[in-house]
């Protein structure tokens, strides 16, 4: 008697701590608990369409996590990711207008638009000494801005290659997009990058306490430049693989990423404050993103009614997950 | 002069009330769409219910205090930070206003919108005086107790709470001043655009928010209403400025064309610039405003040095 009393307590004590010290494996639960409601409340959703168009759209959304992760850990904070992708995406339909065979050329020019702006970002936010968010604003305004000149009107001017466009929404048994491919590459980048490389760790270091860091001989502005650096690169690969995915691309289209990244990232356990989090958490966060949206819009509510649930559920998020603590304690 | 007060004085408003926020050290970005909202109210409760319009006004103040009192619940007593709180406080919002307009529609009576658009006795146009007058009530709240708590809240909230000050509640009383605030910005946005809109005027929330900053508000305990009145004349006069610039270089030099992209993105641009020229401000009050934003960004206090 006593005994199973314990098991259960050991048990209970044992789902408390993950859910108070797993923030990643809790959104994941979220997530999926989230996808079978909807399931339940409205069963004819259950369909392979579903099940790819949320794959693609959550590693899409995780792409664009994973910059911003590796700056958020850093202790700053990146408003240009949306920006960035919009443009690599106007920039690989001006210049693939609809044919194989330039993915090169294409890849090199839209990486380097991830690393001027990355370089851009990472000097401004040191030398100007001002917030991250503010300046990073400022930025992703001014690169916005440039879209146009690539896109009369807002339309943009040509489509993305055909070959390309397969290679990230060719379905393998009608459910599993080839995007997968690209998403083992980018995790397998992360993985490496926060887990193993010296960079990680003193990214990790920079984040939790810059003074310590400076003390004990690492190169602050070096690493926040360089993950600043990181999330332009990741962020432009996502605006491009964004546009194969849209096929046609008007400017300004992936926006709204900036904030649903960061988001995700949020929502996955990563700290705003810097010094702590994960890219595992990052995915979950944007599944978590992509099902909630996907669950609203098949419930087929009035626009106005799925926008006020949106925030609602954003906001209980938030409150389970990043309450500052009380002045008291 | 008086069409330059007239177009920009929602604008000007806004960042006022995002001032009283980033002195008690959070940030309000839902501040664009709590506007519309206030026009949405403002226009239907006539059009609909046969509401007098000044009644109506009341009614759109007392909208925009009960969502501010929302957003401070959400900081003050929920303690989500404000950044992360807000932005999905404007999904919410937007929901709202579409529920009450779905489409942009209304109108507002004539004497209404040209007695708005009028310049007293030839120098002083009726939305300086609103403007005027919004710093006169910071002026008074300011000398006030709860002035004093605003600012030692925003300085320390620890040290504030050790003096006797009661934070949550400074917070939420900020919150609603703001809304208080934004209630009026919002009746003279409703003035100005003389329609209703429900989508509208979202950017303000950031715009406000680089209005301050570029003006030297710190995020906490530092700054005045000036400094928000500065920082927005600064956007609004560029904004302006480039327009007329370019319109005079098309004057002058025959073919010379510029689309509307280039203009804003010179004042974009220039906007930069202005951050940039904050380097050579005060280093004392950026450091304030470091410090201010990452305890605002902080999990909690353990994570602050």
């Amino acid at each position: 008697m006593q005994n199973s009393n314990k098991k259960q307590m050991t048990a209970a004590i044992g789902i408390n701590r993950f859910i108070k010290q797993n923030p990643a494996g809790m959104t994941f639960v979220i997530a999926i608990i989230l996808l079978v409601l909807t399931f339940i409340v409205r069963p004819n959703s259950l369909n392979t369409n579903t099940f790819s168009s949320i794959i693609l759209l959550t590693l899409l959304l995780s792409f664009a996590s994973a910059g911003q992760t590796l700056v958020l850990i850093g202790g700053g904070l990146d408003f240009t990711v949306g920006a960035v992708m919009s443009s690599a995406a106007v920039m690989t339909t001006f210049l693939m207008q609809g044919q194989n065979g330039k993915l090169l050329p294409v890849l090199g020019v839209v990486l380097l638009i991830g690393l001027v702006v990355g370089v851009i970002n990472g000097i401004s936010t040191i030398k100007i000494g001002l917030p991250a968010m503010i300046v990073t604003m400022a930025i992703s305004n001014l690169v916005a801005r440039t879209q146009y000149l690539f896109a009369a009107d807002g339309k943009s001017l040509g489509y993305a290659g055909p070959n390309l466009i397969k290679s990230v929404s060719y379905k393998f048994g009608g459910v599993v997009p080839s995007i997968i491919f690209y998403a083992i590459l980018i995790w397998g980048i992360m993985f490496y990058l926060l887990n193993r490389s010296i960079f990680g760790k003193q990214l990790y270091l920079v984040g939790d306490n810059k003074e310590a860091a400076k003390l004990s001989g690492i190169k602050v502005n070096k690493i926040i430049i360089l993950s600043y650096i990181f999330s332009g690169l990741l962020s432009a690969f996502a605006g491009m693989l964004g546009a194969a995915y849209m096929t046609v691309v008007s400017a300004q289209v992936f926006d709204k990423y900036a904030f649903q990244s960061l988001i995700a990232v949020i929502v996955g356990g990563t700290a705003l404050s810097g010094g702590l989090g994960t890219y595992s958490g990052s995915i979950a966060g944007a599944l978590l993103m992509t099902v909630l949206s996907n669950g609203l819009t098949a419930l087929a509510l009035p626009d106005p009614i799925k926008n006020i649930s949106y925030g609602v559920v954003m906001i209980l998020l938030l409150f389970a997950y990043n309450r500052t603590s009380a002045v008291r304690e | 002069m008086g069409t330059l007060f007239a177009k920009n004085a929602p604008i000007i408003l806004v960042a006022m009330a995002q001032a009283v926020l980033l002195i008690v050290g959070a940030l309000d970005i839902s501040i664009g769409i709590q506007l519309a909202l206030v026009n949405v109210v403002v226009i239907m409760l006539p059009q609909e219910l046969g509401m007098s319009i000044p009644v109506a006004w009341i009614f759109g103040i007392l909208a925009s205090l009960g969502i501010s009192a929302a957003g401070g619940f959400l900081v003050a007593v929920l303690r989500i930070p404000s950044l992360l709180a807000t932005f999905a406080l404007v999904f919410v919002v937007k929901g709202v206003n579409v529920l009450i307009m779905n489409v942009p529609q209304g109108s507002v009576p004539k004497a209404y919108y040209s007695g708005y658009d009028t310049v007293l006795f030839g120098f002083l146009p009726v939305a300086a005086l609103i403007i005027l007058g919004v710093a006169l009530m910071w002026m008074v709240v300011k000398r006030a107790k709860f002035g004093k708590h605003i600012y030692a809240v925003g300085a320390n909230p620890r040290n504030a709470f050790a003096a006797g000050i009661n934070p949550t509640s400074t917070i939420m009383k900020a919150f609603l001043f703001k809304g208080l605030i934004t209630g009026i910005a919002g009746i003279s946005l409703t003035l100005m655009i003389a329609a209703g809109n429900p989508l509208q005027v979202e950017s303000y929330g950031l715009k406000s928010l680089a209005a301050c900053i570029i003006g030297g508000l710190g995020f906490g305990g530092w700054g005045t209403m000036a400094c928000a009145l500065f920082g927005s004349g600064f956007l609004v006069l560029i904004q302006n400025a480039v327009y007329y610039f370019f319109n005079f270089l098309q004057g002058v030099i025959d073919g010379f064309q510029i689309t509307s992209y280039w203009q804003n993105f010179i004042s974009d641009l220039i906007v930069m610039l202005g951050l940039l020229m904050t380097t050579v401000t005060a280093r004392a009050q950026r450091e304030a405003l470091k410090q201010g934003i990452s305890r605002q960004l902080k999990r909690g206090e353990k994570y602050a040095k």
